[in-house]
């Protein structure tokens, strides 16, 4: 399904590094179009990652990549003093799977910024920031919540 | 929800190991590697390299070419003909061979697992020419099937270690655990590996080493994580009514399974207590007739430390959590070593971190050995005939695995 208006081609281009199906291009395409989406089931209301063309509760097909609210917690975190190569970052670099407030146990992987990684406890809330100007930009990442 | 269904029992016997060396830099072909355990293994078993008629060998998928695959085997190998082929890794070969023994389709089944380092995880892999060759064509056997570059963080953690520190980061918070649980596993394995002539790093090494050691992904350091190294084991599996008639002391597969939870790829989805592992123990213990404080010898997964303590977890061995008790109570500070309720002992070879990351194919030879009796260098646990393994990732080919020797 095609949820905003950069053809598949534009978004091929954009992400040469990132294996693209039929199911998983309107994530990639909200990430240039600075949406952060995740499918969510039409009949039942659940939330669900990897994209997926079935709802994983109640099989219905009718599945929709919907903007969540970019609000989360930090769940599973480590700070990556080597290992592959960051474009756009430094080492030693904070990496989480963040809760999103939409659903218990609907997580999104991504850099944490704007924070003293000491600072840094599983259950800090954060809000989604995006990073421009970083290779494979722009990239969803999380910052502490500003209230 | 597997039944308690096990009629294979006792009735496959491992009846030859064998091995090449493990050392880091072997400037030899994974092939080489592999062809050397082979033959090693058969001339073990006491048969006749025409009597093998199965090969599990390394690698996904049955089309891999310029590696230890059973395509390469099997010619290089000289077999003249086999009647079930595949290819596996981690813990599950055995499981496919155990099952295919037991249904009649070969009879003397061939495991070989080789391993290289790959220039993903070693710096001075990146500068040798082999293996930036294999690598830059897909043809590096460390990840079979994925990719060794991280794409993009909205892929998730897929295949990747980043995640098993970021859980451990989660389970030492939640349960106020210390890193000295994760050290003690560490020099647990390294006073083994001192012990075992085979073993890739045999120097001991103390607490305050574990917790001085450059800190890789936090809370890991490098003496969290396995061991990269060139190395090959095989074995010859036959079923139990042959292998009376073989020369070595037969080691019966007791029970086995296999896992897979509810992930769907992206590790950061998984719960901890909830994946593949714990599924796999399940149901083993549902077939087994030993159960788990019948257990002399235990090797759980130590590609790296939180892995082991999954695996731990996962066989029963303590609640969810309550891991640090049992290893507190169980640590044998003359030793250096684990004793796990005053029985078991673990990872008697060294493991993955100390003996060499060989995708766990090396605790089974090292149990066999013990069954057996020969185990070299001073190590031999006396009297040991049950052996307990929980080999893979949480994710993907964990294998719950029981041995027994009379």
């Amino acid at each position: 399904m095609t949820v905003g208006t950069l053809t598949d081609g534009e978004v091929f281009d954009a992400f040469p590094g990132v294996v693209l199906t039929h199911d998983n291009i309107a994530h990639y395409r909200g990430l240039l179009e600075r949406k952060l989406l995740i499918n969510r089931c039409d009949d039942c209301g659940f939330w669900s990652r990897p994209p997926r063309p079935l709802c994983p509760e109640c099989w219905s097909r009718s599945v929709t990549p919907t903007a969540v609210s970019g609000k989360g917690t930090i769940f599973y975190y480590t700070v990556m003093y080597q290992g592959r190569e960051l474009p756009g970052f430094e080492y030693p670099h904070l990496i989480a799977g963040v809760e999103l407030a939409e659903q218990e146990g609907l997580r999104y992987l991504a850099p944490i910024v704007n924070v003293a990684h000491d600072d840094v406890r599983e259950g800090l809330p954060v809000e989604l920031v995006w990073l421009e100007d970083i290779p494979g930009g722009p990239v969803a990442a999380f910052q502490p919540s500003a209230s | 929800m597997a039944s308690n269904r096990n009629p294979l029992k006792d009735q496959v016997a491992i009846v030859g190991i064998g091995a090449a060396p493990f050392s880091r830099h072997s400037n030899r072909s994974l092939l080489d590697l592999g062809l050397e355990a082979a033959v090693n293994a058969i001339k073990d078993a006491g048969i006749d390299k025409g009597q093998i008629d199965g090969i599990c060998g390394t690698g996904l998928g049955v089309m891999q070419t310029h590696n230890a695959g059973v395509l390469s085997l099997t010619g290089a190998l000289g077999l003249p003909e086999l009647s079930w082929a595949m290819n596996g890794w981690l813990g599950s070969q055995i499981v496919y061979s155990a099952e295919a023994v037991f249904a009649g389709t070969c009879d003397y089944c061939l495991i070989v697992q080789a391993e290289h380092r790959v220039p993903a995880w070693s710096a001075s892999a990146a500068n040798d020419p082999f293996r930036v060759r294999a690598s830059n064509l897909g043809k590096s056997v460390a990840s079979p099937g994925t990719s060794e570059v991280f794409d993009h963080y909205s892929e998730g953690w897929i295949h990747s270690g980043e995640p098993y520190a970021a859980y451990m980061n989660w389970y030492l918070d939640k349960f106020g655990v210390p890193r000295e649980m994760l050290g003690m596993m560490a020099i647990n394995n390294r006073q083994w590996a001192s012990q075992n002539p085979a073993a890739a790093m045999r120097e001991p090494f103390t607490m305050d080493d574990y917790m001085s050691a450059r800190m890789i992904r936090s809370p890991l350091g490098l003496l969290d994580l396995d061991l990269p190294i060139d190395a090959a084991e095989a074995m010859v599996i036959t079923t139990a009514d042959r292998a009376k008639d073989l020369p070595n002391k037969p080691v019966y597969i007791h029970a086995l399974s296999l896992g897979q939870a509810r992930v769907s790829e992206y590790y950061e989805n998984a719960v901890w207590g909830e994946q593949a592992p714990w599924k796999a123990f399940a149901n083993l213990w549902k077939r087994s007739d030993i159960q788990r404080e019948d257990i002399d010898l235990f090797y759980p997964y130590d590609g790296y430390t939180p892995t082991m303590v999954g695996h731990t977890e996962a066989a029963g061995f303590a609640p969810t959590g309550e891991l640090w008790g049992l290893f507190q109570d169980s640590w044998d500070e003359g030793r250096q070593k684990l004793k796990l309720n005053g029985r078991t002992e673990v990872h008697t070879g060294g493991g993955s971190l100390s003996h060499g990351r060989l995708g766990g194919f090396n605790y089974y030879s090292e149990a066999v050995k013990q069954l057996r009796g020969q185990a070299e260098g001073d190590r031999q646990v006396p009297g040991a005939t049950t052996a307990l393994f929980g080999i893979g990732s949480f994710f993907h080919d964990p294998a719950a695995v029981i041995f027994r020797a009379d």
